[in-house]
């Protein structure tokens, strides 16, 4: 009997689309490396190694060469749709080229401390998947601004976003799903801290701006946002 | 009470318990034998001075004040702490600690300890002490707190002390004081009777019997209960003065120690109680089976010990069914409630059901069986028994009034009689009227009155010119009257009396109207008549009269009724009346009922055998057919020796047979007879009984509306008082007090009280099953790591909640089949939660439960992306705040939050679930044996519960809110019926087990699964 109606309610699902999605409105917010409170020493490698590494395989599967084997390259600015012909799947699905050295100085390319070592820190700022959203309309691309909290808000100094203006390029939406779009490379935001106060610790927030995304709810942190607290120390 | 004297020194409570053995034995009166010289000799008193005043005073120091130690009554916050941590509430209490116990640990090793434990523990304790209350406001309502030995102590006594009469107060008796009572007084102690005058006492406090008997100072009887010349403390003197030395006082007294026998008595715990105890161990092991064998298990997946031991409590905590006090008690108090309108109002919760599980009822005969009112049941005349109609509501055959013999007889009875109505009573019916007067005379005013129309202007017509009142010398009772008949100068000479006396007078009878001269045959018959009737155990009363010859006794004769002048021999024989003490209408009908459900009825009465024997037959104690010993031997002519017992159903047991008996000869009579009748009882006796028939495992009910009768209403394990009659002490005493005197209102609690067995198990069993889906999410939880399928507070709602009102509603279920056809139930063997209970909620009906929630469960993750094969092992990630990027089986990301929601959607609708298939469950526990389609749906507040469940679960669903408040959110409406098909399962399942059950009994369906 379970297995039964087990068996049915699977019958019953999409391979491609889960049935509901009105939990995925705000797409949540995440910053690699992960955690909410960051502590570095400038003076210390083995402060911000771990960090480094992680970036590091990170940002790997978005390496040029990887990217160009694997994936297309698209129109910017517009979103990359391929229909399905009626009963008839499009599949596999092409994905857009996202290259490491779109981040530029957080590329960890021409610097392997991602600024760590200099005490301006990159942090790399990523949006959850959902299947079939297309953020931001009219052709305004979502973007990422990131500040301090209140009390920290003239010590958080300059900040600088890759790529340009933070944007998530339209081409890369919307997401078809792992199974139709098996090589989908996750646009990605990184934002360098150009002169932050130091030895202090410095709350910020970062949010996604566009015109179709709802403010996510109070309860949930991580819903259109990601806060975390930096703290960078130059003492020995 | 004894137990807390006990639990303080072991010493103490062997004094206790020999204490109350001795209280057990018979009064140890001796005084009643000696001569006044000696008795007084033996309280240094005086017959006419009395004590001296030194001397009393010397004994009231001595002896304590002249009253009873009030029953030592608990305190209100016991009995509340009582409520509070009595029988269920005990593993409820156990339940709310491991929780707090387990908060506790994970407070201390956690950093943001989930308030699961703690909510959980909290509302464990809330649920437990508003149930409390909520019993004992219900018991206190119903059981008030009367000190009703102490009231019945006299406020004034006349005592003569040093030769002066003096009015003291009743407490300040003491033994060997002088003691005047008159008529109206209450006996201020225990008195050695020195002189009377016509005094007569009603001791029917005592012993039940409501005919006065006569005090004078000889002794009758060995048995100081029968001896003439005691009277007893607290009984009352009705009419006539006497003078006695008193005896005893305080709690000495006859009546002092049937009070502290009575308040001294433990009544064991009420089937109900033992029940819950055996149920509790049953879910007790169950849970600690559980809980140990997942420890195992978790252990074993590499848990730390101390998560081991939080899951430990978790399981052992999710195993109470939080509800079922809540239920149970809510239960009880409507069947109470329904038995309140049913004129049985029950003092105590637990009794409700304990009618039910009665085997064997011992029944007071007079007030209780009986109508204890005197009236006539036949008359003999014209050579012929009539049957006179002694029906409460005159209902029952009349006899032929025409016969002139018939007219004689109703004159002398009227005529011959002092009883009187008591005035204002017109409006009432005749037999209700209250009577001023001797109870054979009030039956014979009320037998003519009903035939023949008032009494008053019969005694009227014809004046009274002289009389002589009945003195036990004579045993007869005349008046002269004047004739109806101006014309007719002669005057009237009527008597009444004991038929032998009243023969012995006569020498003519009438037959048909004519006077025929009295012969041997005519003596005979009357003889024959006279056996008849005495034989049925009713008082026999000759009448006779005469008319005086006008030459002798000319109009203004005077009649000297001191030194007699005028004949009382030659007399004419009328007739004889006699009378008993009726069964009450519905009696027999009751007794049929009691018997056919397999309960013995057994008669206890302080009455004498015959009559005992009599009203037995006459209500179906002792039934038709069955015979005792003697009648046996009678029947067969041969002495009573040579019957074997074995052959005799019935048997009639007198007191003092009684004293001498074994306690294996004893256990031998109960189990062996079948119709027991008890005669000549005491107190200490029927206590004895009571004990005897619980040391053979009956559940005992006893009825009874005396002082008598209090220690075994105290000892039953359900005590019956009667509401009308009954004394307050005894209505104390008991557990249930019948509002309307009338024995059948008994049939009215065993149906009741089986019914709510039978329906109790219902909602066990439906509490029960619900405890299966709640569990096994979290045992999945631990085990293969999956998201939890249900929270604590959807499972507080379930319990607390839905679940609450239908398993209510099977309180109110009509029964199976007519459970007033069926024996008792075994308390050894039929219990209340058995085995096969458990193994069908938990094992059958709950797994398929569980199995529609998880179903659920799963389509509401698959619909949001979390295929059942990525959802193993998933759940260290899911439950990691800092990861908030956990991909789906789709590739999406989700946050933290987010698959909360989905989690807390996912509780919702394994919640909802329950709820739709605990549908199917309340349609199925409906019943036990039959098909609901047999038992239809006529149960209307399950209709309602099963509206206000589902109504519940969409409020708790959709209201805006309880996403924040209850962490329960909106569900689409398609997750409604994932449960469904799980429902019809179910509801399919159950049916076919019991046409199984039906087809085959006594088959393995029904072995392994009938509860």
């Amino acid at each position: 009997m379970f297995c039964l109606t087990m068996y049915v309610m699977l019958q019953t699902l999409d391979d491609h689309k889960p049935t509901w999605q009105d939990r995925l409105g705000t797409p949540g917010m995440m910053i690699r490396p992960r955690g909410d409170t960051m502590e570095i020493n400038t003076h210390n490698t083995e402060s911000w190694d771990m960090y480094t590494k992680t970036l590091d395989n990170f940002l790997s599967p978005y390496n040029n060469s990887l990217q160009a084997e694997k994936n297309d390259e698209c129109t910017p600015d517009q979103y990359f749709i391929q229909a399905d012909s009626g009963d008839v799947k499009n599949n596999p699905k092409h994905s857009c080229q996202f290259n490491r050295t779109l981040l530029q100085e957080c590329s960890g390319l021409d610097d392997h401390t991602y600024g760590y070592q200099a005490g301006k820190p990159c942090i790399i700022i990523k949006l959850n998947r959902v299947i079939g959203m297309l953020p931001g309309k009219d052709g305004q691309a979502p973007f990422v601004t990131c500040g301090a909290k209140k009390e920290d808000s003239d010590k958080i100094g300059e900040v600088a976003y890759y790529p340009e203006n933070g944007i998530f390029n339209l081409m890369y939406y919307p997401y078809y799903g792992k199974k139709a779009q098996v090589n989908y490379s996750q646009p990605l935001v990184a934002i360098k801290f150009l002169n932050i106060t130091l030895n202090e610790d410095i709350n910020i927030e970062c949010r996604i701006i566009s015109n179709n995304i709802p403010p996510g709810s109070e309860r949930d942190k991580f819903a259109g946002k990601v806060s975390f607290k930096l703290r960078i120390n130059t003492k020995q | 009470m004894g137990d807390k004297d006990g639990k303080s020194s072991p010493s103490k409570k062997n004094k206790k318990g020999k204490d109350m053995d001795e209280l057990k034995k018979e009064v140890p009166i001796t005084e009643h034998k000696m001569s006044i010289e000696e008795c007084c000799r033996k309280f240094n008193t005086d017959i006419v001075q009395g004590l001296t005043n030194a001397k009393a005073a010397e004994f009231l120091i001595r002896d304590g004040p002249n009253c009873l130690t009030p029953p030592p009554t608990t305190p209100e916050w016991i009995k509340f702490c009582r409520q509070l941590f009595g029988g269920f509430s005990i593993l409820l209490w156990t339940g709310a600690i491991l929780c707090f116990l387990a908060y506790a640990i994970q407070a201390a090793t956690e950093d943001e300890p989930a308030g699961d434990n703690l909510y959980l523990g909290i509302v464990l304790s809330v649920v437990v002490v508003v149930t409390g209350c909520f019993s004992y406001f219900q018991e206190a309502k119903s059981s008030k707190i009367m000190e009703s030995f102490k009231n019945m102590v006299p406020q004034q006594a006349l005592v003569i002390r040093e030769g002066e009469k003096m009015t003291i107060n009743a407490e300040e008796v003491v033994a060997g004081d002088l003691v005047e009572v008159k008529g109206g007084d209450r006996i201020p102690a225990d008195l050695r009777v020195v002189s009377a005058h016509g005094c007569k006492v009603d001791n029917s406090s005592l012993t039940g019997e409501s005919e006065p008997q006569s005090r004078s100072p000889d002794c009758t009887h060995d048995n100081p209960l029968e001896t003439r010349n005691v009277a007893f403390f607290s009984t009352n003197c009705v009419e006539g003065t006497a003078r006695g030395i008193v005896v005893c006082t305080g709690d000495r007294t006859v009546m002092g120690r049937i009070a502290t026998l009575t308040s001294g008595l433990e009544s064991g715990k009420t089937p109900i109680a033992k029940e819950i105890e055996h149920f509790i161990h049953l879910i007790t092991g169950v849970a600690v089976f559980l809980g140990i064998t997942f420890f195992i298990l978790a252990v074993c997946l590499g848990y730390t010990w101390l998560e081991a031991v939080i899951f430990l409590i978790g399981i052992i905590v999710a195993n109470v069914p939080e509800g079922l006090l809540a239920t149970v008690t809510v239960c009880l108090t409507l069947t109470a409630k329904r038995m309140a309108k049913k004129n049985c109002l029950v003092k105590n919760l637990e009794a409700v059901e304990t009618l039910g599980s009665t085997s064997t009822i011992c029944s007071d005969k007079t007030g209780t069986l009986t109508q204890n009112r005197m009236t006539v049941a036949h008359m003999w005349f014209d050579n012929q028994i009539h049957e006179a109609d002694t029906t409460e509501d005159q209902s029952g055959a009349s006899f032929d009034k025409t016969s002139a013999s018939w007219a004689a007889l109703a004159r002398v009875a009227a005529l011959c009689n002092r009883a009187v109505f008591k005035a204002g009573q017109d409006q009432l019916p005749i037999l209700k009227r209250d009577t001023a007067g001797d109870a054979s005379e009030s039956a014979l005013l009320k037998c003519i009155e009903l035939s023949c129309g008032s009494v008053k202007q019969i005694r009227e017509k014809n004046k009274k010119v002289a009389e002589i009142p009945f003195n036990s010398t004579n045993k007869y009772q005349l008046s002269v009257h004047e004739t109806e008949d101006p014309n007719d100068n002669r005057y009237l000479l009527v008597m009444k009396g004991a038929p032998e006396r009243i023969l012995d007078r006569c020498t003519t009878i009438i037959i048909q109207g004519k006077e025929q001269p009295m012969d041997e045959e005519m003596k005979e018959s009357f003889q024959n008549a006279y056996m008849e009737l005495g034989g049925l155990g009713e008082r026999v009363l000759g009448f006779c009269h005469l008319l005086m010859p006008e030459d002798q006794y000319p109009k203004g004769f005077a009649f000297d009724c001191d030194d007699v002048n005028f004949t009382t021999e030659g007399l004419c024989f009328v007739g004889l009346m006699s009378m008993i003490d009726p069964p009450r209408a519905a009696v027999p009908d009751a007794v049929g009922k009691c018997r056919s459900a397999g309960i013995k009825v057994i008669m206890v009465t302080g009455d004498h055998p015959i009559t005992a024997k009599a009203i037995a037959k006459g209500v179906g104690i002792i039934s038709e057919g069955n015979e005792t010993v003697e009648d046996i031997a009678s029947r067969l002519n041969i002495p009573v020796s040579q019957v074997n017992p074995r052959d005799a159903k019935a048997c009639v047991i007198h007191g003092t047979d009684l004293k001498e008996l074994s306690q294996d000869q004893m256990d031998d009579i109960l189990r062996n007879h079948t119709e027991i009748v008890f005669a000549r009882t005491s107190p200490q006796q029927k206590l004895i009984i009571v004990e005897g028939c619980q040391r053979l495992g009956a559940i005992v009910a006893v009825t009874g509306d005396g002082v008598n009768d209090s220690p075994a209403l105290k000892k039953a394990d359900i005590g019956v008082a009667m509401g009308i009659s009954g004394s307050d002490v005894s209505k104390q005493a008991a557990d249930m007090i019948l509002l309307d005197d009338n024995f059948a209102s008994i049939v009215t609690g065993v149906e009741e009280g089986r019914l709510i067995f039978d329906n109790l198990k219902k909602s066990i069993a439906y509490t029960l099953t619900s405890n299966i889906p709640e569990i096994t999410p979290f045992l999945l939880f631990i085990i293969v790591n999956i998201p939890l399928p249900l929270g604590t507070i959807t499972i507080l709602c379930i319990d607390l909640g839905t679940d609450m009102v239908p398993a209510i509603s099977l309180a109110y279920e009509a029964a199976e089949s007519d459970i007033m056809k069926r024996q008792p139930r075994n308390p050894t063997r039929d219990k209340l939660v058995n085995e096969r209970l458990i193994s069908i909620a938990y094992g059958q009906i709950g797994m398929i439960q569980a199995l529609g929630g998880f179903f659920s469960y799963f389509v509401i993750l698959a619909e949001n992306g979390f295929l059942p094969s990525i959802l193993v092992g998933i759940r260290l990630n899911w439950d990691d705040r800092a990861c908030n990027d956990l991909e789906d089986s789709y590739g999406q990301q989700w946050t933290y939050e987010q698959r909360k929601i989905v989690e807390f959607t996912c509780h919702t609708a394994f919640f909802v679930s329950i709820v739709v298939v605990q549908w199917a469950d309340v349609i199925v526990c409906k019943t036990r044996r039959n098909s609901v389609f047999q038992q239809g749906m006529k149960n209307k507040i399950l209709i309602f519960g099963l509206f206000e469940e589902t109504a519940l679960a969409a409020f708790l669903s959709y209201t805006p809110g309880m996403d924040v408040a209850l962490r329960m959110f909106p569900l689409k409406p398609s997750w409604w019926f994932c449960a469904v098909p799980y429902s019809v399962l179910i509801f399919v399942y159950d049916e076919i087990r019991k046409l199984l059950i039906r087809r085959n009994p006594g088959g393995w369906v029904e072995r392994e699964t009938y509860y």
